[in-house]
């Protein structure tokens, strides 16, 4: 006998559950889409989301310039030069990554100030703080890093000025500056060395620590802003 | 609000959690409505401002190392990187004019190390500490005086460091001070002295930014000589013109930063001996 014809909802169905009873992620997403939130948060409390959104745009502009761009003293330029001025859109990858970084910094500072004046930090969410504390730092070590990439004067002598400020610090300052410059002096491996940073090392940290920070946000649940009348019904919280 | 002990702040927590859970709305389509909207702001702002800096671009230039003009977002690009250049005036980006300004403001040689490590450590630490100090369960604003004067203080104290640095001259970039272009080109000290201010590197005679001469000392030096150092004076520069040079030295030999060095205010006034001094004196525009 042949089999029965699936109908269309058993289509969608079948593999669905096929995953779920493997893996759980189906109900871990209906979770995570369904569960509640309460229902007077606050416009200043998206501001988080718009920094996911800012970061994802840094991603998929950031892979666009990579595919393009070479991190060597005698091509960055020359490509910088190509992907802004001859390729198709290419003023417009280059241009959202570089505004999108500047949001990037503005957006966190106005998350932070949000969390902070809400005292959103307090128990039991001061891991969430020290974990955006974190990407904090990270977020500016992008900064840095990215900005010498475009390999025009302003990108040189901003790090090389950096660099230096660096190198003046005690005991580990020589270390960090000489580590960043790949010797001694301000050479072609420095540019590779910061590519690398830029592109690699400190994107991986920033994922692994917005996983971790996201993680913890849904576990201790959002709550309504400290002025809000529903909130005051929970009892004296 | 009184202390709560372990117990009861934990018990607090669960019951405005169980409480939030229970008379909530769904993440979908609830909260997700409010985050997209925030979103899409975010994307037109970023866009938006790729579309102004771009529509402002100059032409291509023909010079495959030239730069490329901009509008008031800034040029496309400027001219290749050139580790040669000496008269760059580089500058951070922008969120790190703050940084900037603090090694102006802490710009005495044993006073730098607050700017560069001591203060964004002591930040950075407090920051990440700042849970685990303010530890009361109270969280509007209007009854945590402490926490509403930082976070009145800290923005305002960022914005104006940020707005300061924004129009600081330049770290140990060559200078445009008047005396340096005298010094460095139309007399032939730099070819023996280093002074970094104004970019020279002789070696034969004493470094300038290591014996920080003070203003009369330079002067009487300059003007009658010393060792094999010939007497200026005697090859018929002016008073003037040899108060501007006795008086750049001594405000710029050892410059940190961008600010003047130790013996600066030994030689008050001496831009105007060199606005007196003529056209090759009156700083580095107005000569050859």
């Amino acid at each position: 006998m042949a089999p029965p014809i699936p109908t269309p909802k058993e289509v969608v169905q079948i593999p669905l559950d096929w995953v779920e009873e493997r893996s759980g992620l189906v109900s871990l997403h209906k979770y995570l889409l369904f569960r509640n939130v309460p229902k007077d948060i606050s416009w200043l409390q998206t501001l988080g989301s718009a920094l996911i959104t800012t970061f994802m745009i840094q991603v998929v502009t950031g892979i666009l310039l990579a595919m393009y761009y070479h991190p060597t003293a005698d091509g960055a330029f020359e490509s910088i030069r190509y992907i802004t001025d001859e390729a198709t859109l290419g003023w417009l990858v280059r241009g959202m990554h570089k505004w999108g970084s500047s949001m990037f910094v503005i957006l966190l500072f106005l998350h932070m100030g949000r969390v902070f004046l809400m005292g959103s930090y307090k128990y039991p969410r001061e891991m969430t703080w020290l974990t955006g504390a974190i990407l904090f730092q990270l977020v500016m070590f992008m900064s840095l890093t990215g900005y010498l990439l475009v390999f025009d004067q302003r990108a040189y002598w901003a790090s090389v000025v950096a660099i230096n400020i660096n190198g003046t610090a005690p005991i580990l300052g020589p270390f960090i500056a000489e580590f960043l410059k790949v010797g001694p002096e301000f050479s072609e491996n420095t540019l590779s060395r910061f590519y690398s940073l830029h592109m690699l090392a400190v994107p991986g940290g920033i994922i692994a620590m917005i996983g971790l920070h996201l993680y913890l946000v849904i576990r201790l649940g959002v709550t309504s802003p400290p002025w809000s009348k529903h909130r005051a019904k929970a009892g004296d919280v | 609000m009184p202390r709560l002990t372990a117990r009861e702040r934990r018990e607090a927590y669960q019951r405005e959690h169980d409480f939030q859970v229970k008379t909530g709305k769904a993440f979908f389509p609830y909260a997700i409505f409010h985050d997209t909207v925030a979103s899409l702001v975010t994307v037109v702002l970023i866009m938006g401002m790729s579309i102004i800096w771009w529509a402002d671009f100059g032409p291509v230039p023909d010079d495959p190392e030239a730069g490329r003009a901009g509008g008031f977002l800034g040029p496309a690009y400027e001219n290749r990187a050139d580790p040669g250049t000496e008269e760059y005036d580089p500058r951070p980006e922008w969120y790190f004019f703050f940084l900037f300004q603090l090694l102006r403001i802490f710009k005495e040689p044993e006073m730098l190390l607050f700017a560069t490590i001591i203060i964004p450590t002591l930040l950075m630490v407090l920051m990440m500490a700042w849970p685990f100090i303010d530890r009361r369960p109270e969280r509007r604003v209007s009854r945590r005086p402490i926490a509403m004067v930082l976070a009145v203080a800290t923005p305002v104290a960022l914005m104006f460091l940020t707005w300061e640095g924004s129009k600081a001259p330049a770290v140990g970039a060559a200078s445009d001070h008047p005396g340096a272009a005298a010094f460095a080109n139309f007399q032939p000290c730099g070819t023996c002295h280093t002074l970094a201010d104004a970019g020279t590197g002789g070696t034969v005679g004493p470094n300038l930014d290591t014996s920080n001469p003070d203003y009369a000392t330079a002067l009487a030096i300059i003007a009658d000589g010393k060792g094999a150092m010939p007497a200026f004076k005697a090859q018929g520069l002016t008073d003037d013109q040899l108060s501007c040079l006795a008086g750049y030295i001594a405000t710029w030999a050892g410059a940190q930063a961008g600010a003047p060095g130790p013996k600066a205010p030994t030689a008050e006034g001496y831009p105007d001996s060199c606005t007196a001094a003529g056209p090759d004196y009156a700083g580095a525009g107005a000569g050859g």
